[in-house]
């Protein structure tokens, strides 16, 4: 009753299952992955849950709810980590908050001190030097990242298996003027165009992304066009053809079939890439504008500030943990799909 | 021979023309030139001066002389071919930003670059060679797995946030080291074992830095190629003709597994000069990196062009040098 029929794949994915570190790494990264979807109901100062004289609120999602609908005086948004306090006072009235009960664009501002505060009960991993929550940050940050270079891969990956696939079934001239404009683009330093461009368009998300995907598109075509190349010449295309199958057919039922374990294999390491390079551009200010929560811009204040080392230490941490699995996982795939066993004669 | 290397440079002219034609379209499409900087600030003075007054801070007449300064003045293509009849003079021109020859920078900034690059080198091989193969022959040993999870993070962790790191731990917490700068502000006046100190003292975060990058890439490279050679048929016929284990791994499996090696040095090379300009901004590091870096930002596109001209043909002579290398321990490649 399993979704995947093909015995290949099947074995595969059990010799990945049977690689620990990948496996769990994989498992971790997707539980996290998950997580920072519904990130508002886990780290926020809005509550997650709120009964009011009878009335029940989910405040997460939507607009604002005034803090008079509450009984508190003001008509701004409801402080719901006041209400807590009081309503701990108030029977019948109850409210569930979010694990980590702050917002990451919030200053909580601790009377008769300035901030960055050190990592005490309050805020796990401290505030940074304008009293923001590092750990709703460092979570959000991470949201951003990871999307960022799904996208990022995403997009790339589809350009490049195009253009890297036709290189290697064309041939001839598409292939040799291609190969001319690879090794222009591979040679141009991409994070010096990334800078020039987003110092002039307003880096967003969107235009980020796809200054990026401008960039990277060509290393998976580089890599298609081998693998098509090699599949190009075998017998089972030959004999695909001689059956009558179009170039259409033989492209995507028989070849790209056949590279998939090329694109998986490079998968984890485009991620890495991807998260990479934005944290090196928010770092330098050249990434999202702030005051977007990113571990880039986590990792400069840390640097400037180096007295308070729980700043940076944090955003370093949460890296080497994010890169380190998917690099677990990229060298367990790159195991699992290698049909190769090593094993020598002493 | 000859040959082979006459096509390999011609190969490189166009690829060389591609690149800086593309930047340099690019300099003049993106607005925020020099010119425009240039009257963002007369208007900042003027403003200063007499509030109100309106009008231009510049005549037209002055604006179009700055434009022929700057050589704004004349189509894309055109300046772009005066800029490359210069470039083929030995000219790179003249800083926009400080109105120095960008050669005479250039100069000062290369060797400190390449001071790095060449220690990264010279370390990574005479460590990652040796710990390559004994990591490949004890295979799931407990010293490769020990050495793996080093090898690992340096592998997954990018130069950039380990610079930070150690700049962290060993300049600022335990203050071993200094924070930044290539020298001390008294390494004139040192003798020859205090200039070695106080540039060794210097050099060690960055240096540190740049090898965990490059370390873990090399000995991966040198482990993973070691062991496929290892496992294949060859060895085991050399095995089975009664060669020793060690001379079998010395004599036929090294010699193929440098061959990677080989192409990854010559790859290295170009990038290993340039210097990163993450690195060289986290430790204060006046090389190439920085300078590219910093003249982008501040619009120094005659400056931007010549580090471009600098690490394209670095690249590329790389890569050249690097195919060199792979025939001299590849008999199966022949120069054609």
């Amino acid at each position: 009753m399993t979704l995947i029929k093909d015995p290949l794949l099947l074995k595969k994915l059990e010799k990945f299952k049977s690689i620990k570190r990948g496996y769990y790494s994989l498992v971790l990264l997707t539980v996290l992955i998950s997580l920072s979807v519904v990130a508002e109901l886990l780290v926020n100062n809005r509550a997650v849950v709120v009964r009011y004289n009878g009335a029940i609120y989910f405040p997460t999602y939507g607009d604002i709810i005034p803090g008079k609908k509450f009984g508190f005086d003001y008509d701004y948004e409801a402080n719901y980590r006041e209400l807590k306090e009081r309503f701990k006072n108030e029977d019948g009235n109850w409210l569930v908050m979010p694990p980590i009960p702050f917002n990451p664009y919030e200053n909580d501002y601790i009377e008769g001190s300035y901030p960055p505060y050190p990592p005490d009960s309050r805020h796990i991993l401290g505030t940074d030097a304008s009293g923001r929550d590092i750990l709703a940050r460092l979570f959000y940050g991470f949201r951003i990242a990871i999307f960022f270079s799904l996208l990022l891969l995403f997009f790339s990956y589809i350009i490049g298996i195009t253009i890297g696939c036709l290189m290697g079934y064309l041939g001839g001239r598409f292939d040799l003027l291609f190969q001319r404009v690879i090794e222009i683009w591979s040679n141009i330093p991409t994070l010096y165009l990334i800078i020039i461009v987003s110092s002039i368009v307003a880096p967003t998300f969107g235009v980020l992304l796809s200054i990026m995907v401008f960039f990277y598109w060509v290393t998976m075509t580089w890599y298609m066009r081998t693998a098509t190349y090699k599949e190009k010449a075998r017998e089972y295309v030959l004999s695909a053809r001689a059956l009558g199958a179009g170039h259409r057919r033989v492209i995507f039922s028989h070849i790209i079939p056949n590279t998939i374990s090329v694109i998986v294999t490079f998968v984890p390491f485009t991620v890495v890439a991807g998260i990479t390079t934005l944290t090196a551009l928010d770092y330098l200010g050249f990434g999202l504008p702030p005051p977007t929560p990113s571990w880039g811009a986590l990792l400069r204040e840390g640097t400037a500030n180096l007295g308070q080392q729980w700043i940076v230490m944090s955003a370093v941490s949460a890296m080497i943990l994010i890169l380190v699995m998917v690099t677990f996982i990229g060298e367990a795939v790159r195991e699992a799909f290698d049909p190769k066993k090593f094993s020598f004669y002493e | 021979m000859g040959k082979y290397l006459f096509r390999r440079f011609l190969l490189m002219i166009p690829t060389f023309l591609g690149i800086t034609f593309m930047v340099f379209c690019i300099t003049r499409i993106v607005p925020g030139g020099p010119v425009e900087k240039i009257l963002a600030e007369a208007q900042m003075m003027n403003q200063g001066r007499a509030s109100g007054s309106g009008g231009a801070p510049l005549s037209e007449d002055q604006i179009n002389e700055l434009k022929a300064y700057y050589g704004l003045d004349k189509p894309m293509i055109e300046a772009y071919f005066i800029w490359l009849g210069k470039v083929l003079k030995l000219d790179l021109g003249v800083s926009s930003r400080y109105s120095d020859p960008v050669w005479d920078t250039i100069k000062d900034r290369l060797p400190i670059s390449a001071y790095f690059g060449i220690m990264t080198l010279l370390i990574t091989h005479l460590v990652c060679i040796p710990l390559g193969i004994v990591k490949a022959i004890k295979h799931n040993s407990t010293l490769d797995n020990i050495t793996s999870i080093g090898v690992f993070v340096g592998y997954a962790v990018p130069a950039y946030v380990v610079g930070i790191l150690l700049l962290v731990w060993f300049g600022s917490g335990l203050e071993w080291f200094p924070m930044g700068g290539f020298t001390g502000d008294d390494f004139e006046d040192l003798d020859f074992w205090g200039k070695t100190k106080d540039l060794m003292n210097h050099t060690a975060l960055p240096l540190a830095t740049y090898l965990a990058g490059d370390f873990a890439v090399k000995t991966f490279l040198m482990k993973n190629t070691l062991m496929d050679n290892l496992s294949a048929d060859y060895i085991r016929t050399a095995l089975a003709k009664g060669l020793s284990f060690p001379k079998a791994v010395w004599k036929h499996a090294m010699r193929n597994s440098l061959i990677p090696m080989a192409t990854h040095f010559g790859q290295s090379l170009g990038l290993f000069l340039m210097g990163s300009f993450l690195v060289e901004q986290i430790y204060n590091i006046d090389g190439m990196g920085l300078l590219g870096y910093e003249s982008i930002v501040e619009r120094d596109y005659p400056v931007v062009m010549g580090v471009l001209v600098i690490s394209s043909l670095l690249f590329l002579v790389g890569n050249i040098l690097g195919d060199i290398l792979v025939a001299l321990v590849d008999p199966r490649v022949r120069f054609q």
